[in-house]
């Protein structure tokens, strides 16, 4: 396995062990009228963001900068990831959209908490589906031969 | 197919059996690019395709054929 390929299984790995987490949490203490009303909460939740991406980058940025470790096919696989980062964004923020206006459709009011978690949430796919673009690229690349 | 194939493998073989890892090395790309280009999975740039004639001292002709 690649350098890369091993880093963005990790990387993965580490983002859904945050995700899960951080759904965790969400269950387990509450709404988000409480998230919106407790700072505790809302710590917890940026501990978990912060922590997550800052681990995202510590696997998959830092050590990749070291010479050697991504060739010319390695950079073609990450050139193509942003492709699936993009509809992995683009359909999260469909469901967001979809979601909240069937949901808040009899009030029209939204609350402005929802901004903070769409933000959130975007941010975490985004992390997640670049490791799980770089492994679909090595496995068309394996398979187109 | 691929219509551009390669005799890395056997260039290999003729040079005291250098390992996939040591042409990296010496070719700047990582082994698992030699295996991939060993297996006729990847079609490597005109670089890096150079660099790998350069290690065996051979034309790029001899390393890599066109089959259009």
């Amino acid at each position: 396995m690649a350098p890369l390929q091993k880093r963005a299984w990790w990387g993965l790995i580490t983002g859904m062990a945050f995700t899960i987490a951080f759904i965790l949490v969400f269950f387990l203490m509450g709404s988000i009228e409480k998230f919106d009303r407790d700072i505790t909460f809302r710590m917890i939740i940026d501990v978990l963001l912060i922590g997550g991406l800052v681990a995202n980058l510590a696997i998959m940025n830092v050590p990749l900068k070291k010479p050697g470790m991504v060739d010319e096919r390695d950079k073609i696989i990450i050139d193509r990831a942003p492709r699936v980062q993009w509809l992995a964004v683009v359909f999260t923020l469909v469901a967001w959209v979809i979601g909240l206006n069937e949901a808040y459709q009899e009030t029209d009011l939204i609350p402005a908490v929802f901004l903070y978690v769409v933000f959130m949430s975007v941010l975490i796919v985004s992390t997640l589906a670049q490791c799980l673009g770089i492994i679909i690229g090595y496995w068309r690349m394996n398979r187109n031969a | 197919m691929p219509s551009i194939t390669n005799r890395i493998r056997r260039l290999r073989f003729d040079h005291n059996e250098i390992t996939q890892e040591e042409l990296a090395e010496r070719a700047g790309c990582t082994r698992q690019t030699i295996i991939a280009l060993e297996q006729g999975k990847y079609v490597p740039s005109i670089e890096l395709a150079f660099k790998i004639a350069r290690v065996f001292g051979v034309k790029l002709e001899e390393v890599f054929q066109y089959e259009g």
